[in-house]
């Protein structure tokens, strides 16, 4: 042999191999062992089987040899047994045979021996088979290791494998130990396909298998989360890749993995959650209303027919928030998001995917109602017929309000105003949908709130003005803007007049804006408290400056809203205004609707008597409108009732009027009160007034509210002249008009 | 037992003819300087080997011992191809063929020849 000695010099890093050679024949030992030695092996030499297996634990071979033929134990009993020597199951063993001896060959094999070698004395050809031996010996092993560190890593990452096989009856399913743990089975359990798919929920394993049919149809990819429910109960999320195996071009089954993502989905789930739920109210938030808005006007673009969105916000709040806390206010709020959601067909999780899976009616599934923020919500309705579609969700948005809602131990009663718009009528964007359900919604308030109205072109631009209105108004105070007007009230008979009554004005830039405008706002606001504390001082100013021009002895009447009456500091300030100008108590008269006394009656009531024991009076405005029950005039220390204006509008035209007033007239009059009626604008009703017995009246016929300068030209010039139409027209023998027809 | 690596027993050079050039060279081979005596230190292993085979075989054959004799005959073969010793390496394999395709067969004739050649060659390995 011409091959020169070969050494592992491409192997190094294993060091020399260290070969245990086994040979009865003492002379092929040597030549072996010196050929082996030759070529960069590590040779330890026996003679026979047994000293072969007593010497295993001291030399620790990489790799044995062994003479079939030996006397004693021969190399198939010793190759045998040294298999069953711990950590020599793998070892490499090669048998030397003798050249023409089949039947060695095959008992070699069958003792465990990895190869075999036939006799010879060319050694290049055996350290050439060692060598191979060993490689595929050490590969073999990295093999293995690498199996264990996959087999552990699938583990760690809850992975494991799987195969399929095509076949009857769903085919065959192999599990590594790992992918059964995945499905929470014993590493001996043997679970069918079927099995496995009882797991997952009927609606969703109908889709799950349509798709797996497909993908074995086409031999394709296949990579899907399943979520199923494992026999303890547990939930899971499953993901599932898997690729087509083949065999000479068919598709023969698949091969892939099965992976626990539950923890992974969990986390995702809750992440979109966060960025797409209000946190206080698990509504979506704006940034999914958005979303969901706008695939429900894509849609709606599509096919041609209306959408809807209807901005909600609750009425007063801020009350709520200001009297109770955050915390209750919160609690309200949660609250409302419940009976809100029962409100519309409400479909919390809205998957990307899923839309489209849901066909030509996904669009539904959009249908939610969502927190904007604050006190805002809207409710998104993808289809509807028509805007009275629309206002049959509002009016159920309303009536779910009705009911008192309990929070920090006590009841308190909620409306709301909504605000629709309708697309493509009042918007073809989101942007312009929520703009104008926004003015609808502002509308709604500016009516009276706990209502709902539609959006209309004539409404523009008016929720921007509030906006705008309300940060003025705030400053209104400081810059002066504020002014009041007094409308005197007049004693017809005796052609007089006998106080007046304050009506606040904005003077803003020049124009004069209306009570009507501004007032509402203000309530809403909560800016009503220091307008009207303003109002009573500069109605005492006032009083003080009339006293000295003109000896006005008389009262200035000052409208008070029922919130002002709760505070508890109301007679202190009322105290502080008359003192600060010198004016005695009862110079201060106040007004309060007769509608927000019987609303707040239990929490006015106390201010009353405290102010009518430092001698301000109490007149109640617009009195015989409150449908209430009378009984609390004997209660309350009032002072004078005022008619609403709406029944002397018609007196001498309907009976019906005349007869309420005159009712009014003589239950004052037996409570020992006086009466008033205003919005007296001409002389028949001053007369059927007159003869009814109220002598006491306000209005057009006599003056509007006046700049305070003005008041003083009007009495000068028209009151003291007599020379208006209505002096003298009362002043002639009214009593006996009235015993006359009596 | 584990045995040394080597066997040092003093011979001189193989006489000419006896074994087999190409095989000798084979063996020169493995220690191509002659440094460690090599093809010497296999001539007395072979020599001491053979020895001991004899005994074993003559046993063998006084307790019609087939097994004994057979495993005589498979050992001589291959160390005796080893060392160049031709003839003897062919006797054997020739009785361990008959052995095994013809165990009926007598081989004693066979085994008288092996003998013959053994002895000849230890007497050529020792002079």
């Amino acid at each position: 042999m011409s091959t020169g000695p070969t050494t592992f010099s491409d192997d190094d890093s294993h060091g020399q191999p260290r070969v245990l050679l086994v040979d009865d024949d003492e002379v092929n030992l040597m030549l072996t062992a010196i050929a082996l030695r030759d070529r960069g092996f590590d040779i330890v030499e026996v003679t026979g089987g047994e000293s072969a297996l007593a010497a295993l634990a001291e030399v620790a071979p990489d790799m044995v040899i062994l003479d079939a033929l030996m006397p004693g134990m021969d190399g198939f009993q010793t190759c045998q047994a040294l298999r069953a020597v711990p950590g020599y199951a793998q070892v490499p063993v090669l048998m030397l045979t003798g050249l023409d001896d089949d039947a060695s060959i095959s008992r070699a094999y069958r003792a465990g021996a990895t190869d075999f070698f036939v006799k010879s004395t060319q050694w290049s050809l055996l350290a050439g088979r060692l060598r191979y031996m060993l490689r595929a010996s050490r590969t073999r092993m990295e093999l293995e290791r690498s199996k264990f560190k996959l087999a552990r890593a699938q583990d760690l990452a809850r992975m494991g494998s799987f195969d399929w096989r095509r076949g009857e009856r769903g085919g065959t399913l192999w599990f590594s130990p790992e992918a059964l743990r995945v499905f929470g089975k014993a590493p001996d359990e043997r679970p069918s396909l079927r099995s496995l798919l009882r797991m997952v929920g009927a609606v969703q394993r109908r889709g799950l298998l349509r798709m797996l049919g497909e993908v074995v149809t086409h031999n394709a990819v296949l990579a899907t989360d399943v979520s199923l429910t494992l026999e303890d109960g547990r939930p899971r999320v499953v993901h599932v890749e898997a690729e087509a195996e083949f065999d000479h071009g068919h598709g023969v089954g698949y091969t892939g993995v099965f992976q626990d993502v539950t923890d992974r989905r969990v986390a995702e789930d809750r992440i979109r959650h966060l960025a797409n739920f209000d946190a206080l109210t698990g509504l979506p938030n704006r940034r999914q209303l958005i979303w969901r808005t706008e695939r429900a006007l894509d849609h709606a673009r599509r096919l041609g027919h209306n959408a809807a969105l209807l901005l909600i916000d609750l009425d007063r709040f801020k009350n709520v928030n200001d009297t109770l806390g955050h915390a209750a206010g919160d609690e309200l709020l949660m609250e409302v998001a419940r009976r809100l959601r029962g409100c519309v067909r409400h479909s919390d999780q809205v998957m990307e995917g899923a839309l489209e899976a849901a066909g030509t009616r996904s669009h539904r599934a959009l249908e939610a109602v969502g927190r904007l923020g604050g006190d805002e919500f809207v409710a998104l309705l993808p289809e509807v017929a028509d805007d009275a579609d629309a206002e049959r969700v509002a009016n159920r948005v309303l009536c779910a309000m009705r009911e008192p809602i309990f929070v920090a131990g006590q009841e308190c009663f909620v409306t709301a105003s909504v605000g629709i718009a309708l697309f493509p009528r009042d918007g073809s964007s989101l942007a312009d949908l929520m703009r104008n359900s926004d003015v609808a919604m502002y509308s709604a308030k500016t009516a009276g709130r706990n209502a709902s109205a539609v959006y209309g072109p004539q409404l523009a631009g008016q929720g921007r003005e509030k906006i705008e209105l309300e940060s003025h108004l705030h400053k209104a105070i400081e810059r002066n803007e504020l002014v009041l007007h007094y409308q005197p009230k007049v004693d017809v008979r005796a052609a007089k007049m006998v106080g007046a009554e304050a009506l606040m004005r904005w003077q803003r830039g020049g124009v004069l804006v209306p009570p009507g405008d501004f007032i509402p706002l203000a309530e809403e606001t909560g800016l009503i408290v220091p307008l009207s504390e303003w109002a009573v001082r500069e109605a005492a100013r006032q009083t003080r400056i009339w006293q000295q021009s003109f000896g006005f002895a008389d009262s200035i009447a000052v409208n008070l809203p029922s919130r002002l009456f709760e505070r508890s500091d109301l007679v202190e300030n009322i105290h502080q205004a008359v003192s600060a100008y010198g004016v005695p108590h009862k110079a201060i008269l106040l007004e309060i609707t007769e509608n927000n006394l019987m609303k707040d009656l239990h929490n006015v009531s106390l201010s009353l008597h405290r102010l009518n024991e430092i001698g301000v009076e109490i007149s109640i405005d617009d009195f015989g409108t409150g449908y209430s029950s009378l009984a609390y005039l004997t209660t309350l220390p009032i002072s004078e009732l005022k008619i609403d204006r709406s029944f002397v509008r018609d007196l001498g035209i309907t009976p019906q009027s005349s007869a309420v007033v005159s009712a009014i007239i003589a239950l004052a009059r037996s409570l020992g009160l006086r009466v008033i009626a205003e919005g007296v604008e001409n002389l028949r009703q001053m007369d059927v007034l007159h003869r009814l017995g109220c002598g006491v009246m306000q209005g057009f016929l006599f003056a509007k509210a006046l700049p305070p300068d003005d008041l003083d030209a009007w009495l000068q010039q028209t009151v003291l002249p007599r020379k208006a139409p209505w002096i003298g027209a009362a002043s002639e023998e009214p009593l006996a008009r009235v015993l006359g027809r009596a | 037992m584990m045995l040394p690596s080597s066997t040092p027993t003093p011979l001189s050079e193989p006489p000419a003819g006896l074994l087999d050039a190409e095989a000798l060279d084979r063996l020169r081979a493995l220690d191509p300087q002659g440094q460690s005596g090599l093809l010497l230190r296999v001539l007395a292993t072979y020599a001491a080997s053979l020895r001991r085979l004899l005994e074993q075989l003559e046993v063998a054959r006084a307790n019609a011992d087939l097994q004994g004799q057979r495993h005589v005959a498979h050992t001589l073969k291959s160390s005796s191809a080893s060392v160049g010793a031709l003839k003897l390496s062919a006797l054997c394999a020739d009785i361990e063929r008959r052995m095994r395709d013809e165990p009926t067969l007598p081989v004693q004739s066979q085994f008288d020849a092996v003998t013959i050649e053994a002895e000849h060659l230890l007497q050529q390995l020792r002079g």
